[in-house]
């Protein structure tokens, strides 16, 4: 037998299976789909706005980041819900797990390549919207000089100055950071749904319910603490309800930063740390219900 | 005394079926050992508990009581499987992957790494027969390549122990006589083999001892020769004899309380027919 010590966790284990199942899900078809959707939506706002600067850059903000926002979660989700039953299904599973393979670094593999995924997919939309963003800033800064020629160049300067703020600002990074975390969350929780859940689909459309009672449960929390005290039974309903469905409007800063209004960094860092908690829970639900699954 | 290769305790597995108050007793208080560097053949119909005992000894199946051991650690431990490849029935692999990919991805799953990895890879390669093969990817091979690099894959890490689920099944007589061949060769270098299989002949074949289940219970266990073996009859081969020694015989036989009970010339099976046919063929 070659000599290895078995070592309980191995990060070199997590990076094999992390680059595999990376390698896995840059061949869905689904992603070059999702993702020239996602460019194509972007690039097409360039063309939508025929309006003010500020209008332009705030609709081209705004349609960019939602479509990030909708396609890194509908990625996350469908590309998730998949790793699981396709492993058990073509029996790789258990030619993985009968090598000496924890099952918490399968999970954490696995998950660790959709995030992958899910990073560059970001970064590539996050690219391709920035290069969008400067070129038509540059063009309009081209547009303001031939308009303004005759102006006095403390005007000039000023104009020039609305235009710049108006297109680039601070928030912009946080603001696509959060959509990560966001997307990030709900990878985790669809894994967590995948270990007991019996098909790809069943996981998919859990998820999709999910997702949209994530994104209501804080206006009927609001809707109910108005109309009712809040006894110690509903705050502990209310806190069952956010841990299942986690509460995604925290994560919807996209409003703030189209608005051009700044995030201040604490509101920031509690919003990625609460998708990191959250990550970290999903994670260790899904281990408990992974543990035993029989295979 | 040396420590049983596998080591299977009072066993008993039942599934219950969802949504009826009904159970599914799948193993019930199997005991069973195996010695290293044995081929062991479980055999069964379909449904007999072959597969589930494979699981439980993996540790990919929880025991409902009853425990197994691989070399005296129990299975439930992951550092077990150190010493065991497990093949299962008619494996897929990750089909983007090319035979040497794969083998890379499962020695790193083993703590393999650098040059000592690439020659265990470029080993098995050249003794599973896909040196040629190496650069495509698992989606173009055939069933038998398959499951030539499944046998690949459960052996990269030098395992003391191979668990083999159907090894040939789906696969070609010549494909299957190869991995037969290597099973012995396995177990010529030292290798325990616990296979389960339906093709009968083959077990018989290769392997030194065999267990039947049926409905989850062990109703047989021991050496192939010993339970093949009719106690009151004698098999007499000859080669060239002539007919004045055949009419000698019968007469000794005539003579005495013994009963001739066939008398016939050998055959081939048909197996030996048709590899000795496909690889003599002019296209071959």
């Amino acid at each position: 037998m070659l000599e290895t010590r078995h070592r309980p966790f191995s990060l070199g284990r997590i990076v094999s299976l992390t680059a595999n199942t990376f390698t896995e899900l840059i061949r869905l078809k689904i992603f070059y789909f999702l993702l020239i959707f996602a460019l194509l939506l972007i690039g097409s706002a360039v063309f939508m706005a025929r309006f003010s600067f500020q209008e332009e850059f705030q609709v081209l903000k705004d349609v960019s980041l939602g479509a990030m926002s909708i396609f890194t979660s509908l990625l996350a989700i469908v590309a998730t819900a998949q790793l699981l039953p396709r492993d058990l299904e073509e029996r790789t599973i258990y030619t993985i797990l009968a090598k000496p393979v924890p099952r918490y670094e399968y999970l954490i593999g696995k998950l660790a390549g959709v995030l992958l995924l899910l990073a560059l997919s970001i970064l590539a939309m996050s690219a391709l919207f920035f290069a969008v963003l400067f070129i038509r800033q540059q063009m309009l800064i081209s547009e303001t000089l031939r308009a303004t020629a005759d102006l006095p160049s403390e005007q000039v300067q000023a104009t020039l100055h609305r235009l710049q703020a108006a297109a680039f600002n601070a928030n912009l990074a946080p603001g696509i950071v959060v959509i990560y975390c966001k997307a990030a969350l709900l990878a985790a929780l669809t894994l967590f749904v995948s270990t007991f859940s019996s098909s790809n689909i069943f996981t998919v459309v859990v998820m999709v319910f999910v997702y949209f009672i994530g994104h209501l449960q804080a206006t009927a929390r609001l809707y109910w603490l108005q109309d009712h005290a809040a006894d110690w039974l509903s705050k502990g309903c209310f806190a069952l309800v956010a841990l299942v469905f986690p509460d995604l409007q925290h994560f919807n800063l996209i409003d703030d930063v189209v608005a051009g209004t700044a995030i201040p960094l604490g509101l920031f860092a509690q919003t990625a740390m609460l998708g990191w908690v959250y990550v970290s829970i999903y994670l260790f639900f899904a281990w408990v219900a992974f543990h035993g699954r029989e295979l | 005394m040396t420590e049983p290769a596998v080591a299977v305790h009072s066993l008993t597995k039942v599934f219950p079926i969802p949504f009826r108050r009904k159970k599914l007793v799948a193993v019930r208080d199997l005991n069973l050992e195996i010695a290293p560097g044995q081929v062991y053949g479980l055999l069964g119909p379909n449904g007999s508990g072959k597969s589930t005992t494979l699981k439980i000894i993996l540790g990919l199946v929880a025991p409902t009581a009853g425990r197994t051991q691989i070399f005296g650690r129990d299975s439930r431990e992951v550092a077990s499987r150190e010493a065991v490849g497990f093949l299962p029935e008619n494996p897929y692999f990750y089909k983007y992957l090319s035979a040497e990919e794969t083998l890379r991805f499962y020695g790193k799953l083993c703590g393999l790494r650098g040059r000592g990895l690439q020659a265990r890879i470029n080993q098995l390669l050249e003794l599973v027969g896909l040196q040629e093969a190496r650069d495509r990817r698992l989606g173009g091979y055939s069933k038998g390549m398959l499951q030539r690099i499944g046998l690949a894959q459960a052996l990269i890490q030098e395992p003391r122990l191979l668990v083999l689920d159907e090894p040939t099944a789906g696969v070609d007589p010549a494909g299957s006589r190869d991995i037969q061949d290597l099973i012995l060769e396995l177990k010529r270098q030292g290798i325990t083999v616990l296979l389960s299989s339906h093709l009968l002949s083959q077990v018989q074949e290769i392997c030194d001892r065999v267990g039947i289940l049926a409905q989850g219970a062990l109703v047989r266990e021991g050496r192939v020769d010993d339970l093949l073996a009719i106690e009151d009859q004698t098999e007499l081969i000859l080669e060239n004899a002539t007919p004045e020694l055949l009419a000698q015989i019968s007469a000794l036989l005539d003579r005495s309380p013994a009963r001739l009970i066939q008398q016939r010339r050998p055959q081939t099976t048909l197996e030996g027919l048709f590899l000795e046919a496909t690889r003599s063929s002019p296209a071959g």
